[in-house]
Protein backbone atom coordinates (compact mmCIF):
# COMPACT_ATOMS: atom_id res chain seq x y z
CA UNK A 1 0.00 0.00 0.00
CA UNK A 2 2.73 2.38 1.04
CA UNK A 3 4.68 1.32 -1.99
CA UNK A 4 2.07 2.47 -4.50
CA UNK A 5 1.74 5.76 -2.68
CA UNK A 6 5.47 6.28 -2.92
CA UNK A 7 5.31 5.42 -6.57
CA UNK A 8 2.51 7.89 -7.09
CA UNK A 9 4.48 10.60 -5.37
CA UNK A 10 7.48 9.77 -7.41
CA UNK A 11 5.48 9.90 -10.64
CA UNK A 12 3.96 13.22 -9.67
CA UNK A 13 7.41 14.58 -8.89
CA UNK A 14 8.73 13.15 -12.14
CA UNK A 15 6.00 14.70 -14.26
CA UNK A 16 6.29 18.11 -12.60
CA UNK A 17 10.05 18.31 -12.92
CA UNK A 18 10.46 16.30 -16.12
CA UNK A 19 11.30 19.42 -18.19
CA UNK A 20 14.42 19.84 -16.03
CA UNK A 21 15.81 16.76 -17.78
CA UNK A 22 16.09 18.92 -20.93
CA UNK A 23 18.55 21.30 -19.37
CA UNK A 24 20.38 18.79 -17.19
CA UNK A 25 23.08 17.67 -19.69
CA UNK A 26 24.06 21.26 -20.51
CA UNK A 27 23.88 22.32 -16.86
CA UNK A 28 26.09 19.47 -15.63
CA UNK A 29 28.61 20.21 -18.38
CA UNK A 30 28.70 23.89 -17.41
CA UNK A 31 28.98 23.24 -13.68
CA UNK A 32 31.85 20.77 -14.00
CA UNK A 33 33.75 22.33 -16.89
CA UNK A 34 32.93 26.01 -16.62
CA UNK A 35 31.97 27.14 -13.12
CA UNK A 36 34.37 24.91 -11.17
CA UNK A 37 37.43 25.65 -13.40
CA UNK A 38 36.82 29.43 -13.40
CA UNK A 39 36.34 29.48 -9.63
CA UNK A 40 39.49 27.37 -9.20
CA UNK A 41 41.41 29.85 -11.31
CA UNK A 42 40.38 32.63 -8.92
CA UNK A 43 41.28 30.51 -5.90
CA UNK A 44 44.69 29.70 -7.38
CA UNK A 45 45.38 33.38 -8.04
CA UNK A 46 45.03 34.12 -4.31
CA UNK A 47 47.15 31.14 -3.26
CA UNK A 48 50.78 31.41 -2.18
CA UNK A 49 52.89 31.49 -5.37
CA UNK A 50 55.31 28.54 -5.70
CA UNK A 51 57.05 28.04 -9.04
CA UNK A 52 56.31 24.71 -10.69
CA UNK A 53 53.70 23.69 -8.12
CA UNK A 54 50.05 23.58 -9.08
CA UNK A 55 48.51 21.94 -6.02
CA UNK A 56 46.79 24.16 -3.47
CA UNK A 57 49.06 25.62 -0.76
CA UNK A 58 46.14 26.91 1.28
CA UNK A 59 47.90 30.11 2.30
CA UNK A 60 45.83 33.04 1.14
CA UNK A 61 47.78 36.03 -0.02
CA UNK A 62 47.63 39.02 -2.35
CA UNK A 63 51.31 38.51 -3.21
CA UNK A 64 50.72 37.85 -6.92
CA UNK A 65 48.55 40.94 -7.32
CA UNK A 66 51.02 43.13 -5.44
CA UNK A 67 53.75 41.81 -7.75
CA UNK A 68 51.72 42.78 -10.84
CA UNK A 69 51.31 46.27 -9.40
CA UNK A 70 54.92 46.71 -8.31
CA UNK A 71 56.85 45.22 -11.20
CA UNK A 72 56.92 47.73 -14.05
CA UNK A 73 57.10 44.84 -16.56
CA UNK A 74 53.62 43.67 -15.64
CA UNK A 75 52.16 47.03 -14.75
CA UNK A 76 53.26 48.43 -18.11
CA UNK A 77 51.74 45.42 -19.85
CA UNK A 78 48.42 46.24 -18.22
CA UNK A 79 48.73 49.88 -19.31
CA UNK A 80 49.65 48.84 -22.86
CA UNK A 81 46.71 46.41 -22.95
CA UNK A 82 44.22 49.03 -21.82
CA UNK A 83 45.52 51.80 -24.08
CA UNK A 84 45.69 49.61 -27.21
CA UNK A 85 42.16 48.30 -26.56
CA UNK A 86 40.85 51.85 -26.01
CA UNK A 87 42.49 53.13 -29.21
CA UNK A 88 41.17 50.13 -31.10
CA UNK A 89 37.59 50.85 -30.03
CA UNK A 90 37.83 54.52 -31.06
CA UNK A 91 39.31 53.71 -34.47
CA UNK A 92 36.83 50.91 -35.22
CA UNK A 93 34.01 53.29 -34.32
CA UNK A 94 35.15 55.92 -36.84
CA UNK A 95 35.83 53.33 -39.55
CA UNK A 96 32.84 51.11 -38.79
CA UNK A 97 30.07 53.71 -38.53
CA UNK A 98 29.77 54.58 -42.26
CA UNK A 99 29.48 50.91 -43.30
CA UNK A 100 26.99 50.18 -40.51
CA UNK A 101 24.94 53.18 -41.65
CA UNK A 102 25.08 52.04 -45.28
CA UNK A 103 23.95 48.50 -44.38
CA UNK A 104 21.18 49.77 -42.10
CA UNK A 105 19.84 52.08 -44.79
CA UNK A 106 20.10 49.60 -47.69
CA UNK A 107 16.51 48.59 -48.41
CA UNK A 108 17.29 46.24 -51.28
CA UNK A 109 17.14 42.78 -49.64
CA UNK A 110 19.70 41.13 -51.93
CA UNK A 111 22.27 43.92 -51.49
CA UNK A 112 21.67 44.05 -47.75
CA UNK A 113 22.13 40.29 -47.40
CA UNK A 114 25.26 40.45 -49.55
CA UNK A 115 26.85 43.11 -47.33
CA UNK A 116 25.84 41.22 -44.17
CA UNK A 117 27.43 38.03 -45.53
CA UNK A 118 30.67 39.93 -46.24
CA UNK A 119 30.80 41.27 -42.67
CA UNK A 120 29.89 37.90 -41.13
CA UNK A 121 32.47 36.05 -43.26
CA UNK A 122 35.15 38.51 -42.17
CA UNK A 123 34.10 37.98 -38.55
CA UNK A 124 33.89 34.18 -38.61
CA UNK A 125 37.10 33.56 -40.56
CA UNK A 126 39.86 32.20 -38.37
CA UNK A 127 41.88 35.20 -37.09
CA UNK A 128 45.20 33.47 -37.77
CA UNK A 129 44.36 33.35 -41.48
CA UNK A 130 43.37 37.02 -41.53
CA UNK A 131 46.65 37.84 -39.74
CA UNK A 132 48.58 35.89 -42.37
CA UNK A 133 47.16 38.30 -44.97
CA UNK A 134 47.93 41.36 -42.85
CA UNK A 135 51.49 40.20 -42.21
CA UNK A 136 52.16 39.61 -45.90
CA UNK A 137 50.83 43.13 -46.49
CA UNK A 138 52.68 44.95 -43.71
CA UNK A 139 55.95 43.05 -43.21
CA UNK A 140 59.42 44.47 -44.00
CA UNK A 141 59.43 42.45 -47.22
CA UNK A 142 55.68 42.81 -47.51
CA UNK A 143 53.51 44.24 -50.25
CA UNK A 144 53.32 47.84 -48.97
CA UNK A 145 57.04 48.18 -48.28
CA UNK A 146 57.78 46.24 -51.49
CA UNK A 147 55.64 48.60 -53.57
CA UNK A 148 57.05 51.74 -51.94
CA UNK A 149 60.61 50.56 -52.54
CA UNK A 150 59.79 49.39 -56.07
CA UNK A 151 58.61 52.88 -56.97
CA UNK A 152 61.63 54.36 -55.11
CA UNK A 153 59.45 56.29 -52.68
CA UNK A 154 61.40 54.94 -49.71
CA UNK A 155 64.81 53.31 -49.50
CA UNK A 156 64.50 51.23 -46.36
CA UNK A 157 61.33 49.41 -45.25
CA UNK A 158 59.21 51.30 -42.72
CA UNK A 159 58.23 49.40 -39.60
CA UNK A 160 54.53 48.66 -39.99
CA UNK A 161 54.48 45.62 -37.72
CA UNK A 162 56.33 43.97 -34.86
CA UNK A 163 55.50 47.19 -33.00
CA UNK A 164 52.49 48.85 -31.37
CA UNK A 165 51.24 50.20 -34.69
CA UNK A 166 51.10 46.68 -36.10
CA UNK A 167 49.20 45.36 -33.06
CA UNK A 168 46.75 48.25 -33.35
CA UNK A 169 46.12 47.59 -37.06
CA UNK A 170 45.57 43.91 -36.24
CA UNK A 171 43.15 44.72 -33.41
CA UNK A 172 41.14 47.04 -35.67
CA UNK A 173 40.91 44.33 -38.35
CA UNK A 174 39.89 41.81 -35.68
CA UNK A 175 37.18 43.85 -33.98
CA UNK A 176 35.69 45.89 -36.84
CA UNK A 177 32.89 43.35 -37.61
CA UNK A 178 31.77 43.38 -33.96
CA UNK A 179 31.51 47.17 -34.03
CA UNK A 180 29.54 47.15 -37.29
CA UNK A 181 27.08 44.53 -36.00
CA UNK A 182 26.57 46.48 -32.75
CA UNK A 183 25.76 49.65 -34.71
CA UNK A 184 23.46 48.30 -37.45
CA UNK A 185 20.56 47.43 -35.14
CA UNK A 186 20.42 50.81 -33.44
CA UNK A 187 20.79 52.81 -36.67
CA UNK A 188 18.00 50.77 -38.28
CA UNK A 189 15.82 51.49 -35.22
CA UNK A 190 15.99 55.27 -35.73
CA UNK A 191 12.61 56.30 -37.08
CA UNK A 192 12.82 58.03 -40.49
CA UNK A 193 9.97 60.26 -39.27
CA UNK A 194 12.29 61.95 -36.77
CA UNK A 195 14.78 62.77 -39.49
CA UNK A 196 12.03 63.98 -41.83
CA UNK A 197 10.61 66.17 -39.08
CA UNK A 198 13.98 67.86 -38.59
CA UNK A 199 14.31 68.32 -42.36
CA UNK A 200 10.86 69.89 -42.64
CA UNK A 201 11.83 72.31 -39.87
CA UNK A 202 14.69 73.48 -42.03
CA UNK A 203 17.66 71.34 -41.05
CA UNK A 204 20.10 70.55 -43.85
CA UNK A 205 20.99 66.86 -44.44
CA UNK A 206 24.34 67.51 -42.76
CA UNK A 207 22.66 69.02 -39.70
CA UNK A 208 20.13 66.19 -39.58
CA UNK A 209 22.96 63.64 -39.66
CA UNK A 210 25.13 65.23 -36.99
CA UNK A 211 22.37 66.56 -34.72
CA UNK A 212 19.73 63.83 -35.03
CA UNK A 213 21.14 60.54 -36.32
CA UNK A 214 24.45 60.51 -34.47
CA UNK A 215 22.95 61.43 -31.03
CA UNK A 216 20.20 58.82 -31.53
CA UNK A 217 22.80 56.13 -32.32
CA UNK A 218 24.67 56.93 -29.10
CA UNK A 219 23.56 53.75 -27.26
CA UNK A 220 24.88 51.62 -30.14
CA UNK A 221 28.09 53.63 -30.23
CA UNK A 222 28.61 53.09 -26.50
CA UNK A 223 27.75 49.39 -26.68
CA UNK A 224 30.03 48.87 -29.69
CA UNK A 225 33.04 50.62 -28.17
CA UNK A 226 32.72 48.70 -24.89
CA UNK A 227 32.37 45.37 -26.69
CA UNK A 228 35.37 46.09 -28.91
CA UNK A 229 37.37 47.13 -25.85
CA UNK A 230 36.54 43.83 -24.14
CA UNK A 231 37.47 41.62 -27.10
CA UNK A 232 40.58 43.65 -28.00
CA UNK A 233 42.04 43.45 -24.51
CA UNK A 234 41.44 39.67 -24.44
CA UNK A 235 43.14 38.90 -27.74
CA UNK A 236 46.24 36.73 -27.54
CA UNK A 237 46.81 35.97 -31.21
CA UNK A 238 46.90 39.56 -32.51
CA UNK A 239 49.68 40.89 -30.23
CA UNK A 240 51.54 37.57 -30.45
CA UNK A 241 51.81 37.71 -34.25
CA UNK A 242 51.56 41.41 -35.12
CA UNK A 243 53.76 42.46 -32.19
CA UNK A 244 56.24 39.61 -32.62
CA UNK A 245 56.45 39.30 -28.79
CA UNK A 246 57.92 42.82 -28.67
CA UNK A 247 54.67 44.42 -27.53
CA UNK A 248 53.92 42.69 -24.24
CA UNK A 249 50.27 42.72 -23.22
CA UNK A 250 48.45 40.78 -20.48
CA UNK A 251 47.35 37.72 -22.53
CA UNK A 252 50.96 37.12 -23.63
CA UNK A 253 52.17 37.25 -20.01
CA UNK A 254 49.47 34.77 -19.00
CA UNK A 255 50.70 32.27 -21.57
CA UNK A 256 54.37 32.88 -20.81
CA UNK A 257 54.01 32.49 -17.02
CA UNK A 258 52.08 29.23 -17.36
CA UNK A 259 53.53 27.49 -20.41
CA UNK A 260 57.13 28.62 -20.18
CA UNK A 261 57.82 29.33 -16.51
CA UNK A 262 55.40 27.10 -14.64
CA UNK A 263 54.30 29.99 -12.43
CA UNK A 264 50.73 28.79 -12.06
CA UNK A 265 49.59 31.14 -9.30
CA UNK A 266 51.11 34.25 -10.84
CA UNK A 267 49.83 33.42 -14.33
CA UNK A 268 46.35 32.89 -12.87
CA UNK A 269 46.56 36.26 -11.11
CA UNK A 270 47.29 38.04 -14.43
CA UNK A 271 44.40 36.11 -15.99
CA UNK A 272 42.13 37.29 -13.16
CA UNK A 273 43.16 40.93 -13.71
CA UNK A 274 42.53 40.50 -17.45
CA UNK A 275 39.16 38.87 -16.81
CA UNK A 276 38.02 41.58 -14.41
CA UNK A 277 39.08 44.42 -16.74
CA UNK A 278 37.11 42.93 -19.61
CA UNK A 279 34.20 41.96 -17.32
CA UNK A 280 33.73 45.54 -16.13
CA UNK A 281 33.35 46.80 -19.70
CA UNK A 282 31.01 43.90 -20.55
CA UNK A 283 28.76 44.64 -17.56
CA UNK A 284 28.47 48.27 -18.62
CA UNK A 285 27.85 47.01 -22.19
CA UNK A 286 24.95 44.83 -21.05
CA UNK A 287 23.42 47.63 -19.01
CA UNK A 288 23.55 49.79 -22.14
CA UNK A 289 22.24 46.96 -24.34
CA UNK A 290 19.25 46.40 -22.03
CA UNK A 291 18.48 50.10 -22.20
CA UNK A 292 18.55 49.94 -25.99
CA UNK A 293 16.23 46.92 -25.98
CA UNK A 294 13.85 48.61 -23.58
CA UNK A 295 13.81 51.87 -25.49
CA UNK A 296 12.91 50.33 -28.80
CA UNK A 297 9.24 49.94 -29.70
CA UNK B 1 15.10 72.06 -53.07
CA UNK B 2 17.98 74.50 -53.22
CA UNK B 3 21.22 73.62 -54.94
CA UNK B 4 23.11 73.90 -51.71
CA UNK B 5 21.01 71.21 -50.06
CA UNK B 6 21.44 68.89 -53.03
CA UNK B 7 25.18 69.29 -52.82
CA UNK B 8 25.08 68.49 -49.13
CA UNK B 9 23.16 65.27 -49.77
CA UNK B 10 25.82 64.26 -52.24
CA UNK B 11 28.63 65.16 -49.88
CA UNK B 12 27.11 63.18 -47.05
CA UNK B 13 26.38 60.25 -49.36
CA UNK B 14 29.95 60.42 -50.63
CA UNK B 15 31.35 60.43 -47.10
CA UNK B 16 29.29 57.37 -46.16
CA UNK B 17 30.29 55.51 -49.31
CA UNK B 18 33.94 56.47 -48.95
CA UNK B 19 33.99 55.35 -45.30
CA UNK B 20 32.21 52.11 -46.18
CA UNK B 21 34.81 51.47 -48.85
CA UNK B 22 37.61 51.85 -46.31
CA UNK B 23 35.87 49.53 -43.83
CA UNK B 24 35.24 46.88 -46.49
CA UNK B 25 38.88 47.11 -47.63
CA UNK B 26 40.15 46.59 -44.11
CA UNK B 27 37.84 43.60 -43.70
CA UNK B 28 38.51 41.96 -47.05
CA UNK B 29 42.02 42.87 -48.25
CA UNK B 30 43.78 40.47 -45.84
CA UNK B 31 41.51 37.68 -47.08
CA UNK B 32 42.29 38.45 -50.73
CA UNK B 33 46.01 38.49 -49.93
CA UNK B 34 45.78 35.00 -48.45
CA UNK B 35 44.04 33.77 -51.60
CA UNK B 36 46.67 35.47 -53.80
CA UNK B 37 49.55 34.04 -51.75
CA UNK B 38 48.10 30.55 -52.02
CA UNK B 39 47.74 30.88 -55.79
CA UNK B 40 50.97 32.73 -56.64
CA UNK B 41 53.78 30.95 -58.45
CA UNK B 42 56.73 32.44 -56.53
CA UNK B 43 58.15 31.19 -53.23
CA UNK B 44 56.31 33.97 -51.44
CA UNK B 45 54.03 36.80 -52.44
CA UNK B 46 56.07 39.85 -53.49
CA UNK B 47 55.34 43.12 -55.20
CA UNK B 48 54.91 42.93 -58.16
CA UNK B 49 53.36 39.41 -58.08
CA UNK B 50 54.99 36.81 -60.29
CA UNK B 51 52.03 34.91 -61.69
CA UNK B 52 49.43 32.33 -60.83
CA UNK B 53 49.84 28.62 -60.28
CA UNK B 54 48.31 25.74 -58.39
CA UNK B 55 51.64 24.47 -57.03
CA UNK B 56 50.88 25.50 -53.43
CA UNK B 57 47.42 23.93 -53.57
CA UNK B 58 49.09 20.64 -54.55
CA UNK B 59 51.76 21.20 -51.92
CA UNK B 60 48.97 21.56 -49.34
CA UNK B 61 47.46 18.21 -50.33
CA UNK B 62 50.87 16.60 -49.86
CA UNK B 63 51.74 18.49 -46.68
CA UNK B 64 51.71 16.31 -43.59
CA UNK B 65 51.56 19.36 -41.31
CA UNK B 66 48.69 21.41 -42.76
CA UNK B 67 46.50 18.76 -44.37
CA UNK B 68 46.35 16.69 -41.19
CA UNK B 69 45.64 19.84 -39.13
CA UNK B 70 42.87 20.80 -41.57
CA UNK B 71 41.28 17.35 -41.38
CA UNK B 72 41.70 17.29 -37.59
CA UNK B 73 39.88 20.63 -37.27
CA UNK B 74 37.16 19.50 -39.66
CA UNK B 75 36.48 16.30 -37.73
CA UNK B 76 36.62 18.11 -34.39
CA UNK B 77 34.19 20.76 -35.63
CA UNK B 78 31.73 18.07 -36.81
CA UNK B 79 31.75 16.31 -33.42
CA UNK B 80 31.50 19.59 -31.52
CA UNK B 81 28.66 20.71 -33.79
CA UNK B 82 26.67 17.53 -33.18
CA UNK B 83 27.11 17.58 -29.39
CA UNK B 84 26.58 21.34 -29.01
CA UNK B 85 23.44 21.22 -31.15
CA UNK B 86 21.88 18.46 -29.05
CA UNK B 87 22.86 19.90 -25.64
CA UNK B 88 22.15 23.47 -26.70
CA UNK B 89 18.78 22.86 -28.35
CA UNK B 90 17.45 20.96 -25.34
CA UNK B 91 18.67 23.70 -23.00
CA UNK B 92 17.16 26.40 -25.22
CA UNK B 93 13.76 24.65 -25.15
CA UNK B 94 13.89 24.56 -21.37
CA UNK B 95 14.94 28.20 -21.04
CA UNK B 96 12.24 29.55 -23.36
CA UNK B 97 9.38 27.21 -22.41
CA UNK B 98 9.43 26.64 -18.69
CA UNK B 99 9.11 29.19 -16.00
CA UNK B 100 11.27 27.66 -13.30
CA UNK B 101 12.85 30.03 -10.81
CA UNK B 102 16.30 31.13 -11.87
CA UNK B 103 15.77 30.49 -15.57
CA UNK B 104 17.18 33.92 -16.44
CA UNK B 105 20.28 33.17 -14.41
CA UNK B 106 20.65 29.90 -16.32
CA UNK B 107 20.39 31.78 -19.61
CA UNK B 108 23.10 34.20 -18.51
CA UNK B 109 25.29 31.26 -17.46
CA UNK B 110 24.98 29.57 -20.85
CA UNK B 111 25.83 32.76 -22.74
CA UNK B 112 28.74 33.74 -20.49
CA UNK B 113 31.52 31.86 -22.35
CA UNK B 114 31.05 34.55 -25.01
CA UNK B 115 32.27 37.26 -22.66
CA UNK B 116 35.02 35.35 -20.87
CA UNK B 117 38.36 35.98 -22.62
CA UNK B 118 39.15 32.78 -24.54
CA UNK B 119 42.64 32.51 -23.11
CA UNK B 120 41.28 32.76 -19.54
CA UNK B 121 38.75 29.98 -20.21
CA UNK B 122 41.43 27.86 -21.87
CA UNK B 123 43.76 28.36 -18.91
CA UNK B 124 41.03 27.64 -16.35
CA UNK B 125 40.15 24.37 -18.09
CA UNK B 126 43.80 23.39 -18.50
CA UNK B 127 44.47 23.96 -14.79
CA UNK B 128 41.33 21.97 -13.97
CA UNK B 129 42.35 19.08 -16.24
CA UNK B 130 45.91 18.96 -14.91
CA UNK B 131 45.07 19.33 -11.22
CA UNK B 132 42.19 16.83 -11.16
CA UNK B 133 44.28 14.38 -13.18
CA UNK B 134 41.27 12.73 -14.83
CA UNK B 135 43.08 12.13 -18.09
CA UNK B 136 41.60 15.13 -19.91
CA UNK B 137 44.73 17.30 -20.04
CA UNK B 138 45.99 17.56 -23.61
CA UNK B 139 43.49 14.94 -24.74
CA UNK B 140 40.94 14.84 -27.55
CA UNK B 141 37.86 14.68 -25.27
CA UNK B 142 39.31 17.57 -23.27
CA UNK B 143 39.46 19.67 -26.42
CA UNK B 144 35.93 18.66 -27.46
CA UNK B 145 34.60 19.84 -24.08
CA UNK B 146 36.46 23.16 -24.37
CA UNK B 147 35.02 23.76 -27.84
CA UNK B 148 31.52 22.81 -26.69
CA UNK B 149 31.65 25.55 -24.05
CA UNK B 150 32.42 28.25 -26.61
CA UNK B 151 30.02 27.00 -29.31
CA UNK B 152 26.92 26.24 -27.21
CA UNK B 153 26.11 29.94 -26.62
CA UNK B 154 25.62 30.33 -30.38
CA UNK B 155 23.24 27.33 -30.57
CA UNK B 156 21.29 28.44 -27.49
CA UNK B 157 21.09 32.03 -28.79
CA UNK B 158 19.79 31.14 -32.27
CA UNK B 159 17.43 28.37 -31.13
CA UNK B 160 15.86 30.48 -28.37
CA UNK B 161 15.38 33.34 -30.85
CA UNK B 162 13.43 31.05 -33.20
CA UNK B 163 11.44 29.60 -30.27
CA UNK B 164 10.46 33.11 -29.21
CA UNK B 165 9.19 33.82 -32.72
CA UNK B 166 7.18 30.60 -32.86
CA UNK B 167 3.45 30.89 -32.20
CA UNK B 168 2.69 28.65 -29.23
CA UNK B 169 -0.99 28.50 -30.22
CA UNK B 170 -0.07 26.18 -33.09
CA UNK B 171 1.34 23.63 -30.67
CA UNK B 172 -1.65 24.01 -28.36
CA UNK B 173 -3.98 23.48 -31.32
CA UNK B 174 -2.24 20.17 -32.03
CA UNK B 175 -2.55 19.24 -28.33
CA UNK B 176 -6.26 20.04 -28.28
CA UNK B 177 -6.73 17.78 -31.31
CA UNK B 178 -5.33 14.92 -29.27
CA UNK B 179 -1.59 14.92 -29.93
CA UNK B 180 0.65 14.01 -26.99
CA UNK B 181 3.05 16.78 -25.85
CA UNK B 182 5.97 14.99 -27.47
CA UNK B 183 4.13 14.39 -30.76
CA UNK B 184 2.91 17.97 -30.87
CA UNK B 185 6.44 19.20 -30.31
CA UNK B 186 7.94 16.83 -32.87
CA UNK B 187 5.36 17.36 -35.62
CA UNK B 188 4.49 21.04 -35.16
CA UNK B 189 7.16 22.94 -33.24
CA UNK B 190 10.32 21.21 -34.43
CA UNK B 191 9.70 21.76 -38.18
CA UNK B 192 9.08 25.44 -37.43
CA UNK B 193 12.29 25.97 -35.47
CA UNK B 194 14.45 23.64 -37.58
CA UNK B 195 15.94 26.60 -39.49
CA UNK B 196 17.09 28.14 -36.22
CA UNK B 197 18.55 24.84 -35.06
CA UNK B 198 20.42 24.38 -38.33
CA UNK B 199 21.71 27.97 -38.33
CA UNK B 200 22.90 27.44 -34.75
CA UNK B 201 24.75 24.29 -35.71
CA UNK B 202 26.41 25.98 -38.69
CA UNK B 203 27.67 28.68 -36.30
CA UNK B 204 28.84 26.00 -33.86
CA UNK B 205 30.78 24.32 -36.67
CA UNK B 206 32.48 27.46 -37.92
CA UNK B 207 33.29 28.82 -34.45
CA UNK B 208 34.90 25.51 -33.51
CA UNK B 209 36.75 25.31 -36.84
CA UNK B 210 38.30 28.77 -36.38
CA UNK B 211 38.83 28.50 -32.64
CA UNK B 212 42.28 29.53 -31.47
CA UNK B 213 42.14 30.85 -27.91
CA UNK B 214 40.75 27.88 -25.99
CA UNK B 215 42.73 25.41 -28.14
CA UNK B 216 46.06 27.04 -27.25
CA UNK B 217 46.54 25.20 -23.94
CA UNK B 218 44.93 21.99 -25.23
CA UNK B 219 46.94 21.27 -28.38
CA UNK B 220 49.59 18.53 -28.63
CA UNK B 221 51.62 17.36 -31.65
CA UNK B 222 48.96 14.67 -32.18
CA UNK B 223 46.01 16.98 -31.58
CA UNK B 224 46.76 20.11 -33.60
CA UNK B 225 43.83 22.11 -34.97
CA UNK B 226 44.44 24.20 -38.10
CA UNK B 227 44.59 27.63 -36.37
CA UNK B 228 47.29 26.37 -34.00
CA UNK B 229 49.29 24.77 -36.84
CA UNK B 230 49.08 28.02 -38.84
CA UNK B 231 50.12 30.01 -35.76
CA UNK B 232 53.25 27.94 -35.18
CA UNK B 233 54.29 28.23 -38.81
CA UNK B 234 53.50 31.98 -38.96
CA UNK B 235 55.83 32.69 -36.07
CA UNK B 236 58.78 31.84 -38.27
CA UNK B 237 57.87 32.19 -41.95
CA UNK B 238 55.07 32.91 -44.41
CA UNK B 239 54.58 29.59 -46.13
CA UNK B 240 52.38 29.71 -49.23
CA UNK B 241 51.30 26.17 -48.30
CA UNK B 242 49.71 27.65 -45.17
CA UNK B 243 47.91 30.19 -47.39
CA UNK B 244 46.64 27.33 -49.57
CA UNK B 245 45.20 25.73 -46.43
CA UNK B 246 43.71 29.16 -45.68
CA UNK B 247 41.94 29.19 -49.07
CA UNK B 248 40.04 26.04 -48.12
CA UNK B 249 39.17 27.48 -44.72
CA UNK B 250 37.90 30.67 -46.41
CA UNK B 251 35.73 28.58 -48.77
CA UNK B 252 34.29 26.74 -45.78
CA UNK B 253 33.39 30.02 -44.02
CA UNK B 254 31.80 31.51 -47.14
CA UNK B 255 29.70 28.36 -47.71
CA UNK B 256 28.62 28.34 -44.04
CA UNK B 257 27.53 31.97 -44.13
CA UNK B 258 25.63 31.45 -47.42
CA UNK B 259 23.77 28.55 -45.80
CA UNK B 260 23.04 30.72 -42.73
CA UNK B 261 21.64 33.50 -44.92
CA UNK B 262 19.19 30.99 -46.44
CA UNK B 263 18.15 29.70 -43.01
CA UNK B 264 17.62 32.87 -41.01
CA UNK B 265 16.78 36.44 -41.92
CA UNK B 266 20.09 38.27 -41.72
CA UNK B 267 18.28 41.60 -41.83
CA UNK B 268 16.86 40.87 -38.40
CA UNK B 269 20.27 39.87 -37.16
CA UNK B 270 21.74 42.67 -35.12
CA UNK B 271 24.40 42.81 -32.52
CA UNK B 272 26.64 39.92 -31.71
CA UNK B 273 24.00 38.04 -29.81
CA UNK B 274 21.21 36.41 -31.66
CA UNK B 275 18.19 37.64 -29.78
Amino acid sequence: MDDTKDNKNFLKFFYTYRPVLLVLPALILFIIFFIIPVVSLFVLAFDKPVTGVLSLQGEWTFKSFIRIYNRSLYFNAAVTSVSLAALSSLITLVIGYPLAYLIAKTENVARNTFLMILVLCAMQLDMVIRLFGLMVLLGDNGLINGALMYFKIIEKPIGLMYNKLGVLIGLVQFSLPFMILSLIGIIRGISPAVVEASRSLGATPNQAFWKIIIPLSMPGILAGTLLVFAISISSYIVPALMGGWKVMVMPLHVYQQIAEMGKWQFGSAIAVVLFCTSLISVIVYQKVAIRIGGGRA
Amino acid sequence: MSKKKLKEVNELGFLIKFGSGIALSILLIPVFIVVLTGLNSGDHLTFPPKGLSLRWIFAFFKSEEFLSAFLFSFGLALIVMALSTIFGTLAAIFITRFNFPGVQLLRALFLSPLILPGIVLGLALYIFYVSTDIGLARSYPGMVIAHMLVTMPYVIGTVSASLFNFDLNLEQAARSLGASPLTAFRKVTLPNISNGVMAGSVFAFIVSFGQFDVSLFMATPNNTPLPIALYWSLRYTFEPTAAAAGIFAIALVVISMLITSKLVNLQKFSGVKFD
